[in-house]
């Protein structure tokens, strides 16, 4: 294990630790070993012999997570762009912050609910003698610590060109409002797991928690397009009128203080920007800390084991089965993979958030296209062809679909009389079509049915018929495995950067659906293409390349 | 094989010391299910207390409590003296834990892993690792103490968790399912070595499935059924009470099961059926 730099650091607040009643060396180790544990993300099934592991393990040790943070820099750079806007603190600085919480907040959610609902800890550490003090403030820290760097990344690149742009006023104010938004994030993110613990137990509290997670994702997207209207409406040179609703989107508070004290601008309003941006972080973080035992009792939940005996159900399913495969092999992988979908914890923690995303993906950039004449333009025009954007993530899904938290079981596949992988991959696609992209795909075509006519039924069929035709695209690309028979830790970034090519197509797609409108009956010619491609592809797959 | 039984001290009936564990009337309740149903109980030094019941009898639940990981029991537990609830947690320094599912944290190695949870028990870094690796050469770890704990195996895994929980030489040892993993021979120097601990005068808390082994090593039977108890007592005295001859049979008459042919034979024969 090493000594980390951040501990050394964390070193010169110990007394301040001491005094508040936390046993300090304790947390200290506490925080060393889940500090080493977030930088080894074992592929705990490839790691392979004890022999090879020790090898490893005395290999000095890259930090996996903070090798990942270029990524976060990178999108911090979207933020540079807004310093060099003419600078209006108010517009400006509501949309940074917009995207910097919807940023730290997706990520915290995403990437370190596992974290703050990791209930091995309440077993291996709560059975020791160490006070609760202690492990809720190291619980507390280790977040920070998280979110130090995640928003160190994002924030740096602007803070920096804040610095040379305006000064160090400004400087100094961005870096504290970034502070108070990481506690009031913090605090919200816990006090959502709160809310949710509170009220349900068991298995419903974590599929309360996925959806929370999907709805979020969703929510704050929406509430970031609500930000970027207020940029719309009103330019540069305006001036800025309160809306009553402005005082409870967190954003725009944040930028109250540049405002007030930049600018030397008291209005009202810039003083109440300012005081909530100050008081209801540190507030909500007192509150936070009280309600820690709370939160922790709630957590056991998680772990309680409440048997309950689901209807049997299954008959959609199984009619869905029938319809979309021939033979009984795969049927059989069809209605697994349909379970596993909709059952899998791990898996759909990962996948549905993306689905979210996908249904509102093709909305979004309604508001950044605006045709030229206006809202009232959009009907009339091609914009319905924004819903391929409901495609862009199937390769990152059809990729997923090989990750199980119980990877484990997969012995399954090799003890089974099976002779021909074929219908295991063919059965698992179809049914990620069938449960998971149909129903997306229906709920985008009802709503653009509803805004463009059903002048675009047509259009529609060519989308519906691309989406099974890109996703065998997909599977073709990626390596192939069988489903649900690897760690999630296993991720490869390597692999990953694949689905950016795959992207291109799906604008490759766009493109000839696009210019099929411009030719007479265009658009039954993509169709009938798109039949036989589908059909010749499926078959030519799995034939040819799975033995 | 050793006689278990010759080896076991006496339990110190005689000498009226203070019960290591006293628990009072405590009952436990989740949702709208009584899981304990008043349990009272006391047990003394060097006893070896074999825990069974059958499955959701309360018996982790039992442990759970005395370990504090489970709030909201109403009765009174003691240990060593302490009322768990006091907030006093200084009693956690005296006890040893093996959970019945190895939680741990397994992207650690064992030598990482053993060497926190010693320092968690108050031990120095460099004493708990020094004594962390002497446990693991006696127990065949030697060559796995440096390795990431995921790539062990389940026994592996399990003789961690063994360790882990006596590195701070504890005076109570919960063991839940110790054996779980366990090859035969290591079988027989854990055994072994819970009735040296209990003739140092460690009290251990063993609740397990296997009735032959429970029967072999425990002073003292403790039955649990539906949150109460059931039987307590020496194994003789339980064989007594009951007239049947091995504890597997005991534990059938006692929580009335006594259809285990009948189903066995239901399962047979679907089995066998088209």
């Amino acid at each position: 294990m090493r000594e980390s730099r951040i501990l050394r650091g964390l070193d010169l607040f110990r007394g301040a630790f001491e005094k508040a009643g936390v046993d300090y060396p304790i947390m200290r180790s506490i925080l060393q070993v889940k500090l080493t544990m977030d930088g080894r993300r074992v592929p705990t099934i490839i790691a392979g012999s004890a022999k090879r592991q020790a090898s490893e393990s005395n290999q000095p040790e890259g930090n996996a997570f903070l090798r990942s943070l270029w990524v976060y820099g990178l999108m911090g750079l979207i933020l540079v762009m807004f310093m060099m806007m003419p600078s209006n603190y108010i517009f400006q600085m509501s949309l940074v912050f917009g995207i910097l919480m919807f940023l730290v907040m997706t990520s915290m959610i995403s990437d370190f609910s596992s974290v703050l609902l990791d209930i091995r800890d309440k077993t291996i550490l709560y059975t020791k003698p160490v006070n609760r003090k202690t492990l809720s403030m190291a619980k507390l820290i280790h977040i920070l610590i998280y979110m130090f760097f995640v928003t160190g990344a994002l924030a740096g690149p602007s803070l920096l060109v804040g610095l040379v742009k305006y000064g160090v006023g400004f400087f100094l104010i961005y870096l504290a409002d970034i502070i108070l938004m990481d506690i009031l994030i913090v605090v919200l993110t816990a006090a959502l797991y709160l809310v949710v613990l509170k009220f349900f137990d068991g298995e419903r509290l974590k599929d309360v928690i996925n959806y929370v997670q999907i709805g979020l994702s969703i929510g704050i997207t929406v509430g970031y397009q609500l930000i970027s209207r207020l940029f719309n409406y009103v330019n540069f040179e305006a001036q800025f009128h309160p809306k009553w609703w402005q005082f409870i989107v967190f954003p725009v508070w944040f930028a109250g203080p540049f405002e007030l004290l930049l600018r030397g601008d008291s209005r009202s309003y810039f003083v109440v920007f300012t005081l909530l941006a100050l008081l209801v972080p540190i507030l909500l973080l007192f509150v936070y800390i009280k309600m820690m035992p709370a939160f922790e009792r709630n957590l056991q939940k998680l772990s309680d084991q409440s048997v309950r005996s689901r209807k049997a159900g299954g008959k959609v399913t199984d009619m869905l089965a029938k319809w979309f495969s021939r033979t009984r092999e795969e049927q059989i992988f069809f209605r697994f993979a349909v379970k596993m979908m909709s059952t899998e914890r791990d898996f759909k923690l990962r996948v549905y958030p993306t689905l979210g995303f996908s249904i509102i993906f093709p909305f979004i950039f309604f508001f950044t296209f605006t045709p030229e004449g206006g809202t009232q333009a959009i009907p009339s025009s091609k914009m319905y062809l924004f819903i391929y954007f409901c495609a862009l993530l199937i390769p990152t899904v059809v990729m997923t679909l090989r990750y199980s938290g119980k990877y484990k079981g997969a012995w399954i596949y090799k003890t089974a009389p099976i002779s021909n992988t074929a219908p295991i991959f063919k059965g698992t696609l179809k049914a990620f079509l069938a449960r998971l992209v149909l129903p997306m795909f229906l709920v985008d075509s009802i709503i653009f049915i509803a805004v463009f006519g059903v002048r675009i039924l047509p259009d529609l069929v060519d989308v519906l018929l691309m989406l099974p035709l890109y996703t065998l695209i997909s599977f073709m690309i990626f390596r192939k495995a069988l489903p649900f028979s690897e760690a999630f830790e296993t991720t490869q970034q390597k692999e990953a950067m694949l689905t950016i090519p795959l992207m291109g197509l799906l604008g490759v797609f766009a493109g000839a659906h696009y210019y099929s409108t411009t030719i007479p009956y265009g658009v039954y010619i993509y169709m009938a293409l798109l039949v036989v491609l589908n059909v010749v592809g499926w078959r030519w797959v799995f034939q040819k390349s799975l033995k | 094989m050793g006689n278990y039984r010759s080896t076991r001290p006496d339990t110190p009936q005689g000498a009226a010391a203070t019960p290591v564990i006293r628990i009072r009337d405590l009952r436990m309740k989740y949702a709208d299910r009584y899981v304990l149903n008043g349990v009272d109980l006391e047990v003394s030094r060097g006893q070896i207390i074999g825990y069974i019941g059958p499955n959701g009898a309360g018996k982790s639940t039992t442990v759970k409590i005395m370990l504090g990981l489970v709030e909201g029991y109403t009765g009174q537990v003691e240990i060593l003296g302490t009322d768990i609830a006091s907030g006093d947690i200084s009693y956690k320094s005296k006890i040893g834990y093996v959970p019945e599912i190895a939680e741990i944290y397994d992207t650690l190695t064992a030598r990482e892993y053993l060497t926190f949870v010693g320092e968690l028990y108050g031990l120095d870094r460099e004493a708990a690792d020094i004594k962390a690796a002497r446990l693991a050469e006696l127990f065949g770890l030697r060559d796995a103490y440096n390795s990431r704990i995921s790539s062990f195996s389940k026994g592996m895994k399990q003789k961690v968790m063994i360790i882990s929980s006596v590195l701070h030489n504890p005076d109570i040892l919960f063991l839940d399912e110790p054996l779980s993993g366990l090859d035969a021979n290591s079988v027989i120097v854990l055994k072994e070595m819970m009735s040296l601990f209990a003739g140092q005068g460690k009290t251990i808390f063993y609740s397990s499935h296997i009735m032959d082994v429970v029967e072999k090593i425990s002073s003292r039977i403790i039955l649990l059924g539906e949150g109460r108890i059931l039987a307590d007592g020496t194994f003789d005295e339980l064989k007594e009470r009951s007239e049947e001859g091995s504890l597997e049979q005991i534990f059938n008459q006692l929580t009335g099961f006594n259809e285990h042919r009948q189903i066995a034979e239901a399962f047979v024969a679907a089995v066998q059926e088209a």
